[in-house]
C-alpha cells in the first residue's frame, strides 16, 4: 500500500468574474454570442485564479494545518480535494475513503426528523444503510440528542443541528479527513468534543487537513502547516516555523490597518483627553518592540487633557493576534490625577517581568472615567510587541501566559 | 450510458434515500398527504371530461371518456411531474452540490423513483374505475412495463439536459410549465390519436411520448399491443436523445458547484 495519501501537482482553479461569478441570464449569453459572430468586441470577462501552482503531498497519518487570510483559497482547495469542483489545470490524487467536515449538516432536510436525517446524511456521506444502523446509537449519543431524535430538525437550535451534523460526519470512518473551520463554532463543550474526536482520528492513523483561523487548534493537532495567500503556497513546513512567519505577517497587516484607523478616526472617546503616543521601551529606555520572555518592558503613554479630569484612570490591555483579550491593568483613581489642563505629559507603565509566551501581542490604551462610564480616549492596537521564547509547539509551554513556577518532588 | 447504470447500481441506497426524503418531505404538514397523488390526475380528468367530452364532443374511440382520459393522465402526470421535479433537482439541492461530492445523476434517478410511488397510488383509482365500468384486463396489460421503462428513459434524458441548463439559466424554470403544457397537447392525452389528420401523422409521431401514451391505452383498455412501428421510432429517438443528453450532463456536471 502506498504511503502517500494525498498528492497535488500544480493544481490551479480559475473563476470568471463577470457580473457575479457566473453567467446570469440567457440575454447575456446571446449578447456575447452575437457580439462574437459580428466580430465585435466580446463583453470582457475577468479571470480570477483562486488557486495557482499548488503542489504538495501528505503521507498516511499526517495532519496538515491550513492557514491563510479569508479569500486565500483554503476552501477552494478543500473543495477540489473533496471533488466538489474540478481544478482548471493540474492533477491530484487522494488514496482512500475521503470524509469532509465542511459545513457539516449540508444534507439535512428541515422537515425530516433527526433520525431520518441521520439516515439521509449518512448515505450522502457514503455510508451504507447497514453501517448507519450499526452506528446509529453512537451517533445519537455523540450528538447528545436522544430526547429529540424523532423531532423534525427545523425545531432544533442551530447548535443542535451542528452537533448532529458533526456526529454523522465524524462516524463516516474516512481514511482522509478534511476539516474546515468547524472547531470555531459551537459552545465550549462541543469544541472540546470535536478536538477529542480529531485526536482520536489522529491516533487511528488518519490523514487530516485541518483548516482553521484558531492557531491553538492548529498547534494542538498539526505537525506541519501550509500557508496559502492569494491562491499560492506562501510557505509549507514545520508548524512552529510556518505559524511564526504567518503571525508575523498578520501582525504587520493588523498594525498597518491600526495605523490607518488611527489617522481616520483620531479618537474613540469624547476628546476631553487624548493619547498621543504609546511607545514600548527596554530597560535602557530605548524604544524596542521585540522582547524575550522575562524582560522588563516599559510602556510610555504620552497624553494631554483639555480640562481637569479628576476621576480619570488610565488603562492598558493586551490582546493576542486574533484580538482575544489576555488581560489589562488600570491605574488607581488616586495615583494619577489630572487636576488641571495638561498640554503634554507622559505616564509610564512597567511590566517587570513580561510573562507572555512566544507570540505577537497588541496593546489598547484608554483614559476613562470608570464610575460614570465615560471614555475620554481609547486607542486600539496602538502598540505591538513581539515576545521571543520557546515555541508553543515545543511543548515546554502552552497558551499565551507564562507562570513563574518550580517543580519539586516530595518524598 | 453503461457507466450511469453502474453508478446507479452502486449508489442505489443513495437514490433510494433521496427518493424517500422527497416523498416524506413533500407530504409533511399537508392535510391530505398522499391523496394529492390521486387528486392531481383526478381533477384533470374531471376538467377534461367536462371540456373535451361534454362541450367539445371529442371522440374517445368508444371508450367511456373518464376512463379514456384517466388512463393517459396517470402516466402523463408521472411524466410531467418527473420533468418538472427533475429539472429543478440540481438547483433545489444546491446546498448539497456546493459542499458534498456524490454522483449528481443520483438526484435525477431519485426523482423518477419517487414519482413511481405517486403513479402507483394514482393507478389504484384506475382499478376502481375499471370495476365500475366493468372492464376486463388482458395479458396485453404487460405492455405497460416496457412502455413505462421507455417513458422513464425519455424523462431521464430530458431532465439530464434541463436540470443542467437550469443551473446556468433560471429561465428554464419559467419556461417549463408552458413547455410541458404544449407537449401534453402534442400528445394523445385528451384526444385519441385517430383524430390526427393523415398527412400530419408522420410528423406527429416524432413526438416520442405520442406512441407511448397511445400504447398504454391500447394495452390497458383495449387489450391490444401498442403500435410497434411508431413505438420503434419513439424508442430510437428516445435512446439517441438520452445518450446525447447524458453526455451533456456529465460534461456540465463538472462546473455545477462553481455556477449554481
Amino acid at each position: 500500500m502506498s504511503d502517500t495519501t494525498i498528492e497535488l501537482n500544480n493544481v490551479a482553479k480559475r473563476y470568471w468574474l463577470r457580473r457575479g461569478w457566473y453567467v446570469t441570464s440567457i440575454k447575456d449569453e446571446v449578447g456575447r454570442l452575437t457580439a462574437r459572430l459580428l466580430r465585435r468586441q466580446v463583453i470582457p470577462r475577468e479571470e480570477f485564479w483562486a488557486l495557482k501552482d499548488i503542489t504538495f503531498s501528505l503521507k498516511r497519518g499526517e495532519v496538515l494545518g491550513l492557514v491563510g487570510p479569508n479569500g486565500a483559497g483554503k476552501s477552494t482547495l478543500l473543495k477540489i480535494l473533496s471533488r466538489v469542483t474540478v481544478p482548471t489545470s493540474g492533477s491530484f490524487v487522494v488514496n482512500g475513503r475521503l470524509g469532509a467536515l465542511i459545513e457539516i449538516g449540508a444534507g439535512f432536510h428541515p422537515e425530516l426528523t433527526g433520525r431520518e436525517n441521520i439516515a439521509l446524511n449518512g448515505v450522502i456521506l457514503g455510508m451504507s444503510r447497514k453501517e448507519i444502523q450499526s452506528k446509529f446509537d453512537r451517533i445519537v449519543a455523540f450528538a447528545e440528542l436522544e430526547r429529540f431524535i424523532d423531532t423534525p430538525i427545523k425545531h432544533y437550535s442551530s447548535g443542535m443541528q451542528m452537533r448532529l451534523g458533526f456526529a454523522v460526519a465524524a462516524h463516516t470512518d474516512p481514511d482522509v479527513l478534511l476539516i474546515d473551520e468547524i472547531l470555531a463554532v459551537g459552545d465550549a463543550s462541543f469544541q472540546a468534543k470535536c478536538a477529542n474526536k480529531i485526536a482520536e482520528l489522529k491516533e487511528q492513523d488518519k490523514t487530516i487537513i485541518l483548516c482553521s483561523h484558531n492557531m491553538s487548534n492548529i498547534t494542538d493537532h498539526a505537525k506541519s502547516v501550509l500557508w496559502v495567500d492569494g491562491g499560492r503556497v506562501r510557505m509549507i513546513g514545520e508548524t512552529g516555523a510556518v505559524l511564526d512567519a504567518y503571525l508575523e505577517h498578520v501582525t504587520a497587516a493588523v498594525n498597518a490597518e491600526a495605523e490607518n484607523a488611527h489617522k481616520e478616526e483620531a479618537s474613540a472617546g469624547e476628546g476631553l483627553a487624548s493619547i498621543h503616543q504609546v511607545v514600548t521601551l527596554n530597560e535602557a529606555e530605548q524604544p524596542q518592540a521585540r522582547f524575550d520572555r522575562g524582560d522588563r518592558v516599559l510602556i510610555d503613554i504620552t497624553y494631554s487633557a483639555s480640562q481637569p479630569l479628576p476621576g480619570a484612570v488610565f488603562g492598558v490591555s493586551v490582546q493576542d493576534i486574533q484580538g482575544y483579550p489576555l488581560g489589562g491593568v488600570v491605574t488607581d483613581p488616586d495615583s494619577v490625577k489630572i487636576t488641571s489642563p495638561v498640554e503634554r505629559a507622559v505616564l509610564r507603565l512597567t511590566l517587570d517581568p513580561i510573562l507572555f509566551n512566544r507570540g505577537a501581542y497588541t496593546l489598547n490604551v484608554h483614559i476613562a472615567e470608570p464610575t460614570v462610564k465615560r471614555t475620554y480616549d481609547l486607542k486600539r492596537r496602538v502598540a505591538r510587541i513581539a515576545v521571543d521564547g520557546p515555541r508553543a509547539t515545543d511543548r515546554e509551554t502552552s497558551g499565551h501566559v507564562y507562570y513563574p513556577h518550580r517543580w519539586e518532588s516530595l518524598r | 450510458m453503461f457507466d450511469t447504470i453502474r453508478t446507479a447500481y452502486q449508489h442505489r441506497e443513495l437514490i433510494l434515500s433521496f427518493a424517500v426524503r422527497d416523498i416524506k418531505a413533500r407530504y409533511k404538514q399537508t392535510a391530505l398527504g398522499v391523496a394529492w397523488s390521486i387528486l392531481q390526475p383526478l381533477s384533470m380528468m374531471l376538467v377534461f371530461t367536462l371540456v373535451f367530452s361534454l362541450f367539445a364532443k371529442i371522440p374517445s374511440d368508444g371508450i367511456p371518456y373518464p376512463v379514456f382520459a384517466y388512463s393517459a393522465l396517470t402516466f402523463w402526470t408521472f411524466f410531467s411531474n418527473t420533468i418538472s421535479g427533475g429539472t429543478m433537482a440540481m438547483t433545489a439541492n444546491n446546498a448539497l452540490i456546493r459542499k458534498i461530492y456524490f454522483p449528481r445523476e443520483t438526484l435525477l434517478l431519485s426523482v423518477l423513483l419517487a414519482g413511481l410511488l405517486d403513479l402507483a397510488i394514482a393507478s389504484m383509482l384506475f382499478v376502481g374505475m375499471s370495476l365500475y365500468y366493468k372492464m376486463t384486463l388482458t395479458a396485453a396489460v404487460l405492455w405497460v412495463i416496457p412502455l413505462l421503462a421507455l417513458q422513464m428513459i425519455l424523462a431521464f434524458g430530458v431532465i439530464s439536459v434541463t436540470s443542467a441548463a437550469h443551473v446556468h439559466f433560471r429561465d428554464i424554470g419559467h419556461a417549463l410549465p408552458l413547455l410541458i403544457q404544449l407537449w401534453m397537447f402534442a400528445t394523445p392525452v385528451a384526444y385519441p390519436i385517430s383524430v390526427i389528420p393523415h398527412w400530419l401523422k408522420p410528423l406527429y409521431l416524432l413526438n416520442p411520448m405520442a406512441p407511448i401514451i397511445d400504447g398504454y391505452r391500447r394495452a390497458i383498455i383495449l387489450g391490444m399491443r401498442p403500435d410497434l412501428e411508431a413505438l420503434a421510432v419513439s424508442a430510437l429517438i428516445t435512446l439517441t436523445l438520452t445518450v446525447t443528453a447524458l453526455a451533456i450532463f456529465k460534461r456540465a456536471e463538472r462546473t455545477f458547484a462553481d455556477v449554481i
